[in-house]
């Protein structure tokens, strides 16, 4: 198992790298582009000479390569050229909004899809499952990019009950309470998280209900099963005790790439929300070709992606012995 | 001996200013162009309201305010909020929004284009318009309690003028800068040539006079006074780190309360009495709701905002459908140019480019891409609403012509072309979309590159076809210095002629407006000639704000100058 670990973190490693000398190659290859992003399009060229001979750029692109890779790991990740601030400022906060919104986005969509994947699966068929599985197929089907506004349309423009965007009008929704060591809930915030939840709960629980169903259908079918079930044991004891078990393994997994989707995958959302989040800081600086976000942007994306990646291989296998790994 | 003229208290009028009366007097300009250039002159706006007031018997009082403004209150504005460190290297008009509020400027452009003092109670042109004297308000404090002066204003010339500032008011104030070698090496070796202040550029005659000295006549000044990038910071601002964000010491009426770029900047009132009147919001909040305007609109719809930064045309019809909302429209000067690199073939060619011109139908681009809320363009950049503007026969779509020209510039067959649009504002997309199809019947086949904004602003001087977006000016003469004279650094078309550009000297330095539209037919003509760009429209703009904000007004340019607003709560 260790050794295991340790191949994958290897090569999570070996991942990073590449993806990080990809990223400054495309951006960075051209010194006078990265003046002219820093300095703006107004710039003259005597400008832009002056800034590159005082900030390297100057230097053979191998160089500033390493020069950057290592500011990287050790927490200077540059300044937006176009906030004019440490991308540190920027990125964290940001990155903190999604997984809010992540977070609540995971506790409506885990046990909605669970129970309803495990409820369709039980009986395959049946007109339980017909139901659910119509309407996971629906919600699913419908992008964000059509939710969004459809939501919008019948809870702000015609009931008026939900703000419109979702920009912490209000402050942030959690705030440090003064004299208290904990974290309050900023109330008047609340309601502009609702919309933006909702479009993500609706976009996603319907994969995952589908995933959960087809678990706990192929586990359904399995002789262990039919032998607990012939045996006589109660049916409720069969699905809790056998069968949700094995059937949830396939689910994790789901679950564990849900969360590289709701951090990397919620641009649209967040767009049309005006959300403070990461995906839309993302979207805006590979916009305006802010250099230093999109790098920084793009390395938390990718570790996110390999490290959701390796914990869920490393967790399916302690949970599945069966599976063998070379 | 030439005899100087003065008012009832002593101070020289230019002595253009009598001639301006005169004018008036005649009807041969009306009262707006008459404020606008005896303020420009130095003429104090009361002055100029009262010698207005006197000729045609207009009030000089504005009508009274139907009720009593209140204090207090928040005022909450949708825009985005974008970083605040150096005002001088300001590329966005929300960026000087937001600094409004703490920084103010010499003179201060109205929402009725007339430019009057502000941080200056008057200023004086010399007859040559070379020497300009501002006098500065006396008992002005910065909020750090230095007094405001003479050394702040030299200070901040000094600054936008070095080129290491980055700066984009070298440009607007070249008659203030001579070359010099920056030690750098051209390609092919010879040497790097930059622009600095040139020696005695500007002048401080004493604590509250500063002396500009230009090294050619320049009309615009006070109006340069006021374009975003020329608020004044302290004159220790760049010892203090250049960070305004960090060290918001200003002589508004508001200091800086929460920051955070891309989300929210919070103004609070200043306890202090402000040296400039009445103010009556306790604090003005803007939030930024990133650049879908859909998320603006639905703020504003939902309550969260009072005030939008622009409602764009494609929201229109929604915004004005939103219960206690009030939209507000500007005529202005804003416009995009579809400018051909002049240079560069195949746009070195002509005929070509006068094809492309005479195949299209400005009104039609207008109705399509801006529902007919503005005014055709006319493919010289001199707006209808600019005071120098010469009304020309409206160009007239001609197939045959279009067709006849294309075979004599040796594309009798045919040519393909591409046009790069950037894609920041829905209505350039349009109008592009739309030329395209006007240009079909004429051999021409346009295809359109949409691209991101940031992506078309790398490109924007370099591409052969470009429509690239301009913004408001308040004279002609200031958008065509900038963006056609021989060798400046906006000039994205490469075009260089050296009769245009005598002709352009000839009208920047002309102060009877009549004169100056007499001179500005030839100019206008000359560019239609050359057929330089292909301009579809001169659009007006649209912001909204919720019923209860009271003395709300739009600006041509979008700025907020909101000292008086209050709110009705």
């Amino acid at each position: 198992m260790l050794i295991f670990i340790v191949r994958r973190l290897g090569s999570m490693l070996l991942v990073m790298i590449a993806v990080s000398l990809l990223i400054f190659i495309v951006l960075e290859a051209q010194p006078g582009q990265v003046a002219t992003k820093v300095l703006g399009p107004y710039s003259s060229q005597e400008q832009r000479d002056i800034w590159m001979e005082k900030n390297g750029y100057s230097r053979p692109i191998h160089e500033r390569y390493v020069t950057w890779i290592g500011n990287f790991f050790t927490g200077d990740l540059g300044k937006s050229t176009r906030f004019k601030q440490p991308v540190n400022d920027i990125l964290w906060p940001r990155l903190g909004n999604t997984a809010l919104l992540a977070l609540l986005t995971m506790m409506l969509v885990v046990p909605i899809s669970l129970t309803l994947g495990v409820l369709a699966g039980m009986r395959e068929g049946s007109s339980t499952d017909r139901s659910i599985s119509f309407l996971s197929i629906f919600t699913t089907s419908v992008p964000e990019m059509a939710s969004a506004p459809m939501l919008a349309a019948v809870f702000l423009s015609l009931l008026g009950w939900l703000p419109g965007t979702s920009g912490f009008s209000y402050g942030h929704p959690l705030q440090s309470l003064d004299g208290f060591p904990w974290i309050g809930i900023n109330w008047q915030t609340v309601p502009e998280l609702v919309m933006p939840v909702l479009v993500l709960v609706l976009y996603d629980f319907g994969y995952v209900t589908r995933m959960t169903r087809a678990s706990m259908a192929e586990v359904m079918q399995t002789h262990y099963i039919r032998t607990a079930v012939l045996k006589g044991l109660p049916y409720k004891r069969v699905i809790v005790k056998h069968a949700l078990r094995n059937a949830l393994i396939a689910p994790f997994t789901i679950i564990m790439l849900q969360i590289n989707w709701l951090l990397s995958g919620v641009i649209v959302t967040e767009y049309f929300f005006a959300y403070k989040g990461f995906g839309a800081l993302l979207l805006e600086a590979a916009l305006n070709q802010d250099i230093f976000v999109i790098e920084a942007c793009a390395m938390v994306a990718v570790f996110v992606s390999v490290t959701t990646q390796t914990l869920s291989d490393v967790a399916y296998t302690y949970l599945n012995p069966r599976i063998r790994f070379s | 001996m030439k005899k100087v003229l003065k008012d009832e208290s002593g101070k020289r009028i230019h002595p253009y200013v009598p001639e301006l009366v005169n004018q008036l007097r005649k009807g041969e300009i009306d009262r707006r162009e008459f404020l606008r250039t005896t303020t420009l002159l130095g003429v104090s706006a009361t002055a100029a309201y009262a010698m207005a007031g006197k000729i045609t018997g207009e009030s000089l009082v504005a009508p009274a305010q139907a009720q009593t403004p209140k204090k207090g209150g928040t005022l909450r504005a949708s825009q985005r909020v974008q970083r605040m460190d150096d005002p001088a290297t300001y590329d966005w008009v929300p960026m000087s929004n937001q600094t409004r509020a703490i920084l103010e400027y010499i003179v201060v452009t109205g929402n009725d284009n007339v430019t009057r003092p502000y941080l200056a109670e008057s200023w004086e042109a010399s007859d040559d318009l070379k020497t300009w004297t501002f006098n500065l308000n006396k008992g002005i404090k910065w909020s750090n309690g230095d007094a405001f002066g003479a050394d702040d204003v030299v200070h901040n010339f000094t600054r936008w003028l070095d080129p290491a500032t980055g700066s984009s008011n070298q440009g607007l104030f070249s008659a203030m800068t001579e070359e010099y070698d920056t030690g750098m090496k051209n390609d092919d070796g010879t040497a790097k040539m930059g622009k600095k202040m040139s020696t005695g550029a500007v002048e401080k005659v004493n604590d509250t006079t500063v002396r500009l000295h230009l090294n050619r006549a320049v009309l615009s000044i006070p109006e340069n006074l006021f374009n975003y990038p020329t608020a004044i910071v302290h004159k220790a601002f760049d010892d203090m780190g250049a960070d305004l964000s960090k060290n918001p010491i200003g002589t508004g009426p508001y200091s800086l309360g929460d920051f955070s770029v891309g989300e929210r900047c919070q103004l609070k009132r200043r306890s202090e009495a402000y040296w400039g009147g009445e103010i009556y919001l306790d604090e003005i909040l803007y939030l930024d709701h990133g650049d879908d305007p859909n998320a603006a609109i639905n703020a504003l719809e939902s309550g969260q905002v009072d005030q939008v930064f622009e409602v764009p045309i494609t929201q229109l019809q929604r915004a004005e459908g939103i219960k206690d909302v009030v939209v507000y429209d500007v005529v202005t000067a804003q416009t995009a140019v579809a400018r051909m690199k002049v240079g560069i073939a195949p746009f070195d060619n002509l005929k070509l480019r006068q094809a492309l011109v005479a195949a299209t139908d400005h009104q039609k681009l207008l109705e399509v891409a801006y529902f007919g809320r503005g005014a055709p363009g006319e493919d010289h950049h001199v707006a209808p609403i600019h005071p120098e503007y010469f009304a020309l026969p409206m160009v007239k779509q001609d197939y045959n012509r279009a067709k006849a020209l294309l075979a004599e510039a040796g594309y009798g067959s045919g040519i393909q072309l591409t046009l790069d649009v950037n894609n920041s504002s829905a209505w350039e997309v349009s109008a592009a979309e739309a030329w395209k199809a006007q240009l079909g019947p004429a051999g021409i086949d346009l295809q359109v590159n949409v691209m991101p904004g940031a992506q078309y602003w790398d490109i924007w001087t370099t591409t052969p076809l470009g429509l690239t977006t301009w913004t408001h000016r308040p004279l002609g003469v200031m958008v065509l210095n900038l963006a056609y004279r021989t060798g400046v650094p906006w000039n994205e078309s490469g075009f260089a002629d050296a009769k245009f550009d005598a002709l352009l000297d000839d009208a920047s330095a002309t102060l009877d407006i009549n004169e100056r539209r007499k001179k500005m037919e030839g100019i206008e003509k000359l560019l239609q000639e050359q057929a330089v760009f292909m301009q579809p429209l001169w659009r007006s703009v649209f912001t909204a704000a919720h019923k209860k904000v009271k003395n709300f007004g739009a600006h041509p340019t979008a700025y907020h100058l909101w000292h008086d607003l209050w709110l009705d709560a």
